[in-house]
């Protein structure tokens, strides 16, 4: 018997053009500059004034919903047009612990995650047998279902007319405004969020997500059961969702079913496309879009801001297909750099 | 004693039948060359043994019923798949691409020692670790596949046309690696081959599959030498 062959690497194949290592920005950088970002995170309430803080609360608050929802599309590689209604449910787990049953509102936020994982978890089940156009359509009755299912059970929704809670108040050891505690609750959550989803992207379960985006038939063979992954990705992507919508509660101290409507889906899912799928500062980018795109589209023109929203969404889509993180990525690596 | 038994298989897509009861069995240790015609079901056929499609019929590896079981289960079982068009993970790195061949597998130490073994059967893997694996050349490619199968440490490796679109010299060079492996790992192999030549040269017993039926089995030689066969793929009269 002889040992291994080996190939010769001069007849194996018509070896491409050696290219630089393909262009990720060293990971000493990389930590430096998120350090950066911390610490300018960590200022920023200190600095502005609080109509402004509350917008960055916002800002992080859809970027952990979006966080969640680049779980699904861009790792999974599966589409949602109904993340709004997981949003929502997170919302509303919170309100209704602490309207109908004064839980701590800290509390709520486990709970929040809990709830939209396992509706999540459910509905995953059917509509991950789906695909493409009819995996869109299902999703999309989810946030459409959703609106009258909240009017419908008042006594514990408080019907259209929603819930008024009591905002949160800072404790007294933190020395901080209102404004500014929201925006440290938001912003803890936040970074936990990161973390957990870059754990879970580096572990064997976010190789097999990957695995399923590229090519199914492999990765079933390879022992990938692809029902399984899928669900899960929906689950956790609707528990980042719910945990979002629980702090949306708190910063905004109000739910109805209206603010919870098809149109919060769809700018999630422009949001996250715009921010850049698969990247994860695509979610903090498509996170200040969702934010300030609409109020800014309101601005240049009054009468029709959905029109100026969508061609805003084309313009950063034709300038950027690979939306605003692979924009960045391009030219950072247009940086000259020594060898 | 055989290693792989498939006995009376059918399987389809929907409603359409492709194969109507194949049988044949594989001794462990031996290559098995499956030839046949464009659209005979050849795919269909590994694709049914790892369980990617609907089958009646049986099938066991070592005695354990394959038939019925999930893809997955499959594969825990043993089972490594090279499908049509190679299946590599585009935008995923080379190593990823071979981690994931170990899927179903715990225990890192042993992973990693495993990682080591398939350089040393393609060392221009070694080379090309954290690039895309989208960006490897065809033939690189078809090795990552391989090699990402031998990640699972298969009883039974299946292989679809790994010739498919590559030149005539870096085929050759594939199919003395299969046989290599073949060879030190005891590893069970069959392969669906356009090229019959080359396939015949690794394989001791063959089959030609022809419109879901396999219309002649034997020995490596004997197919070689029957007359049809000559005419229909190997490209020259006997
Ligand atoms: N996914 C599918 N859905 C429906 N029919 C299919 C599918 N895949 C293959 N078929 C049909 O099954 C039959 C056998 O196809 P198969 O791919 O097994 O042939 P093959 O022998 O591998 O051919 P080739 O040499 O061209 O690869 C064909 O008639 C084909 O049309
Ligand atoms: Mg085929």
């Amino acid at each position: 018997m002889s040992g291994p062959t080996k190939v010769d690497d001069t007849t194996a194949a018509p070896a491409p053009a050696r290219k630089r290592r393909s262009g990720t920005i060293p990971a000493r950088w990389r930590w430096i500059a998120l350090a950066l970002l911390l610490a300018a995170a960590v200022y920023a309430p200190f600095q502005l004034v609080p109509f402004h803080v509350f917008q960055l609360t916002m800002v992080l608050v859809y970027a952990v919903a979006l966080l969640g929802l680049n779980l699904l599309v861009g790792h999974a590689g599966q589409i949602s047009l109904g993340h709004g209604a997981f949003f929502a449910i997170g919302a509303y787990t919170s309100a209704v612990l602490v309207d109908r049953l004064d839980v701590p509102y800290l509390l709520t936020l486990p709970l929040a995650a809990a709830v939209a994982f396992l509706v999540g978890f459910g509905l995953g089940v059917p509509a991950m047998r789906l695909r493409g156009l009819y995996l869109a359509l299902v999703t999309l009755a989810i946030a459409i279902f959703l609106v009258p299912l909240l009017k419908r059970f008042e006594e514990l929704t408080g019907g259209s007319m929603g819930l008024t809670l009591p905002k949160p108040v800072p404790p007294a050891w933190s020395g901080l405004a209102e404004d500014q505690w929201l925006y440290f609750l938001a912003l803890g959550v936040a970074v936990l969020a990161f973390l957990v989803a870059a754990s879970l992207l580096r572990s064997r379960v976010g190789r097999a997500l990957h695995a399923v985006r590229d090519n199914e038939i492999a990765a079933e063979v390879m022992g990938v059961r692809l029902s399984s992954y899928k669900t899960l990705a929906f689950a956790w992507s609707a528990m980042f969702a719910g945990v979002a919508g629980c702090v949306y509660t708190w910063v905004i101290g109000f739910v109805s079913p209206d603010s919870f409507t098809v149109n919060l889906s769809i700018t999630l899912l422009a949001g996250l496309v715009v921010g850049g799928l698969g990247s994860l500062s695509g979610p903090v980018l498509g996170g200040l879009f969702v934010m300030f795109v609409p109020s800014i589209s309101q601005d240049i023109n009054d009468a029709a801001p959905g029109v100026i929203f969508g061609l805003l969404i084309i313009l950063v889509m034709y300038v950027a297909p690979q939306g605003l993180a692979g924009l960045a990525g391009r030219l950072i690596k247009k940086i000259p750099r020594k060898e | 004693m055989s290693e792989l038994v498939v006995d009376d298989l059918v399987a389809g897509y929907g409603d359409a039948r492709v194969l109507h009861g194949v049988r044949f069995t594989v001794k462990q240790g031996e290559v098995c060359a499956i030839l046949g015609p464009n659209g005979a079901g050849k795919t269909t056929l590994l694709r049914a043994l790892s369980g990617m499609v609907r089958t009646r019929g049986t099938v066991t590896l070592g005695g354990t019923e394959l038939s019925g079981r999930s893809p997955d289960t499959i594969a825990r079982l043993g089972v490594a798949h090279v499908p049509e068009g190679r299946g590599t993970f585009m935008p995923l790195t080379v190593e990823d691409n071979l981690r994931l061949g170990a899927f179903v597998r715990r225990g890192r130490a042993e992973v990693d020692s495993d990682l080591d073994r398939i350089y040393t059967y393609f060392p221009v893997l070694k080379t090309r670790l954290k690039q895309a694996a989208g960006s490897l050349s065809g033939g690189e490619q078809q090795m990552l596949a391989i090699g990402r199968a031998l990640m699972l440490r298969p009883r039974l490796l299946l292989l679809d046309e790994p010739s498919l679109g590559l030149a005539p010299l870096v085929t050759r060079e594939l199919f003395r690696i299969v046989q290599a492996i073949n060879a030190e790992e005891q590893t069970t192999v069959v392969v669906v081959e356009q090229n019959a030549h080359l396939a015949l040269g690794i394989a001791q017993q063959a089959h030609v599959l022809e419109t879901g039926r396999i219309v002649l089995s034997g020995t490596a030689e004997e197919i070689r030498a029957d007359e049809q066969v000559a005419q229909s793929y190997l490209g020259y009269r006997v």
